[in-house]
């Protein structure tokens, strides 16, 4: 079976690349989708239907509706592994019930909040527990031998909390699996019916590190339903917010794994660097972590004709310290043999688990969603860098793509010119739009639905679901000693993944 | 949570029964809970930490163990399901020590105002010794936010620490 033509056999809907299945139609997807590798992105539910998309071609969304019958539906996860957190979510906020599903423990209810199944349309009682959460372990967890142990929530290190529960033999571990749902902030509640400049300033906070891509997505989203684009000067604008933002949270990201390897020089030398870079953009920009630059229809810069010399000044900074910094981290004795062979994701679990960005090109996966984008024509090229797969592997691409956005930042330099910036003003009817960037981490994608003039539904995929994912698969026969550098390598985020 | 009432007592200031001297010459030792927020706060701690603003130079370190901290530096909208933790890293702290809010989040909820998962923040549920708004608060907001608990302002002291020849650790330019 086809999946695409199977899910296009479906009845039309508003929107054109979305199809409405039958029950048995859906199954048979699920079938199909066994033997098929169609890119499965996410899976959501509004209420009263269940929708799950799918990316068959480039940046191409296809998506497939399903109406819940009796609040149940059939699950994806026998075909898709990650859509289990999609599934365990879709039940905590709306009760809605997969059927077959892997796994169907809670993944952010843990009976603490005021309301259980929150945005069904008759939420339940409140959560009877009181005090620290307690927590469910799987059954092969509890099958794993050995001594129970276990990190976090609250560590002093600057992470979003969660927590890992452990089973230990000797130092090594044995069993591995994550408690979220402690920086649940009701996202989608939030979102819901919120007004649409409202909704845009949310999508910034979702994670930290990553608004620039989160609001770029958002706001094309946004275009999209209004069946707008923005403008080529514009356009680019944004780009230079996205590449920025992933030069500084790569090399944050370094800064962390250095200094978790105990190479505290480099650690500071990464920090040194993002300081000096933010130092020149915050004051034209207008932040230190991008948020709320990006607007539906435009930018909101605080001086957007002084881009144009900001990137060249970046650029300049770049020459100065960035080939320095690359030498001092590949020369810097111990470091890569710290992180040499640990932490390995093979190409089998890449594609099990559907990963993207940085965590799937350094074990040797070709994905990048800036290839198909307009707004990166003639700026993005390919670079094969290294593809092992280990912790080290995951640091020297994160650190050759500092290098890469710190070129593009200056490619774009002439570019831009003295580009005014500006925003267009959208009408905004119903409907529904989908918008997506290559976020440090990989593909954001925001799915909108606008209803009256406000947004009525939100659906949101960011990496940090298989990034989860990886990091349980990838824990047991590691060292406890290196859990911390493992999940700082696979950027597993518990603010972007809780919602 | 009533429970959490912080003694920020005249200890930071004059004079008092603390074994340990205190001051700006002398390391305050601050535990960082991030209680649910989007994690720019963090960040921003965490430049403050390891970026070159010198923070240990200036006086102040970041401790891994809540037993070992003086000060609770709290960020994020305070989930339910993060409360009996912050509760908890609180009760394992040893008197006299302080309570400080970092971020709009912390302070009142922010933009994660209380809803059946969030309770929006600390303010007017306990006492808070310090609050540093902003969304996120710059290193140097952060910076300045503690000096003042010395009475303080920030580029006094830079001139001072030099003058005494106060260490730098964090920067290694
Ligand atoms: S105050 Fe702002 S930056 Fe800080 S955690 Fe809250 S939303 Fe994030």
């Amino acid at each position: 079976m086809d999946p695409v033509a199977h899910i296009r056999a479906g009845a039309e809907t508003g929107t054109p690349w979305r199809f409405r299945l039958e029950e048995l139609a859906w199954r048979d997807l699920v079938d199909g989708l066994k033997q098929e590798a169609l890119p499965f992105v996410g899976l959501w539910c509004d209420g009263t239907d269940v929708h799950v998309l799918f990316l068959p071609h480039g940046n191409q969304p296809l998506a497939a509706t399903l109406a819940l019958e009796d609040g149940r539906y059939p699950a994806l996860s026998p075909a898709r592994a990650v859509s289990s957190l999609y599934e365990r979510m879709v039940f905590d906020l709306y009760g809605a019930e997969a059927m077959w599903a892997r796994d169907v423990r809670p993944l952010v209810d843990h009976d603490v909040w005021t309301s259980t199944t929150p945005l069904a349309s008759m939420p339940g009682p409140a959560g009877g527990h009181k005090g620290m959460i307690a927590y469910q372990p799987s059954e092969a967890f509890l099958a794993a031998e050995g001594l129970a142990a276990g990190i976090g929530p609250a560590t002093g290190r600057t992470g979003a909390p969660m927590h890992v529960a452990l089973t230990l033999a000797g130092e090594t571990i044995v069993g591995a699996e994550t408690v979220t749902g402690y920086a649940h902030r009701g996202m989608a509640l939030r979102w819901r019916n919120s007004r649409v400049d409202e909704a845009c300033r949310l999508s910034g906070r979702v994670a930290a590190g990553c608004s620039a891509a989160h609001q770029v997505a958002f706001c094309q989203a946004i275009e999209t339903a209004c069946g707008e684009q923005i403008g080529h000067e514009v356009s680019q604008l944004r780009v230079v917010l996205l590449e920025l933002e992933r030069c500084v949270q790569h090399l944050y990201t370094l800064a962390a794994l250095a200094q978790e390897a105990g190479a505290v020089l480099v650690a500071s030398r990464c920090m040194w660097f993002r300081e000096q870079l933010l130092k020149e953009a915050a004051p034209i920009l207008g932040s230190r972590l991008l948020m709320d630059h990006c607007v539906p229809g435009g930018v909101s810069l605080r001086s957007a004709s002084d881009v144009g010399d900001l990137c060249t000044r970046l650029a300049e900074l770049g020459e100065e310290n960035y080939s320095a910094l690359s030498e001092l981290w590949r020369g810097y004795p111990g470091l890569s043999a710290r992180l040499a062979g640990i932490g390995i994701l093979d190409r089998a679990a890449l594609e099990r688990l559907g990963l993207d960005g940085p965590v799937a090109r350094a074990a040797g996966g070709d994905s990048d969603c800036r290839r198909d984008m307009r707004m990166y024509d003639g700026l993005w090229r390919f670079t094969a860098g290294r593809h092992g797969g280990s912790v080290d592997d995951r640091t020297a691409v994160l650190l050759d793509e500092v290098g890469e956005s710190l070129r593009m930042l200056a490619d774009l330099a002439p570019r831009l010119g003295l580009t005014a910036g500006g925003r267009i003003d959208l009408s905004y009817q119903d409907g529904e739009g989908i918008g997506m960037a290559e976020g440090p981490w990989g593909r954001v994608l925001y799915w909108v639905r606008l209803l009256n003039g406000r947004v009525e539904h939100v659906f949101l995929r960011d990496p940090s679901y298989p990034a989860l994912m990886a990091f349980e698969t990838v824990l047991p026969g590691q060292n406890v000693a290196d859990v911390a550098l493992i999940k700082a390598s696979l950027g597993v985020n518990a603010a972007a993944q809780d919602g | 949570m009533g429970l959490i009432r912080a003694v920020f007592d005249a200890t930071f200031r004059q004079g008092g029964a603390r074994l340990k001297p205190v001051g700006p010459r002398w390391p305050l030792l601050l535990f960082h809970v991030d209680t649910g927020g989007c994690g720019g706060c963090g960040m921003e701690l965490q430049a403050l930490a390891t970026g070159p603003y010198d923070a240990q130079g200036a006086g102040f370190g970041f401790v891994q163990s809540p037993r070992a901290a003086d000060v609770l530096l709290v960020t994020g909208a305070v989930t339910r399901s993060m409360m009996p933790v912050l509760e908890a890293t609180w009760q394992a702290m040893p008197t006299p020590k302080g309570l400080i809010c970092v971020g709009n989040c912390a302070v009142d909820g922010g933009m994660f105002t209380e809803n059946y998962a969030v309770m929006g923040g600390l303010d007017r549920k306990v006492q808070i010794d310090l609050r540093i708004p902003g969304c996120p608060p710059s290193p140097h907001d952060v910076l300045e936010g503690l000096f003042s608990l010395f009475g303080k302002r920030l580029e006094e002291n830079a001139s001072a620490g030099q003058d005494e020849g106060v260490g730098s650790s964090s920067t290694s330019s």
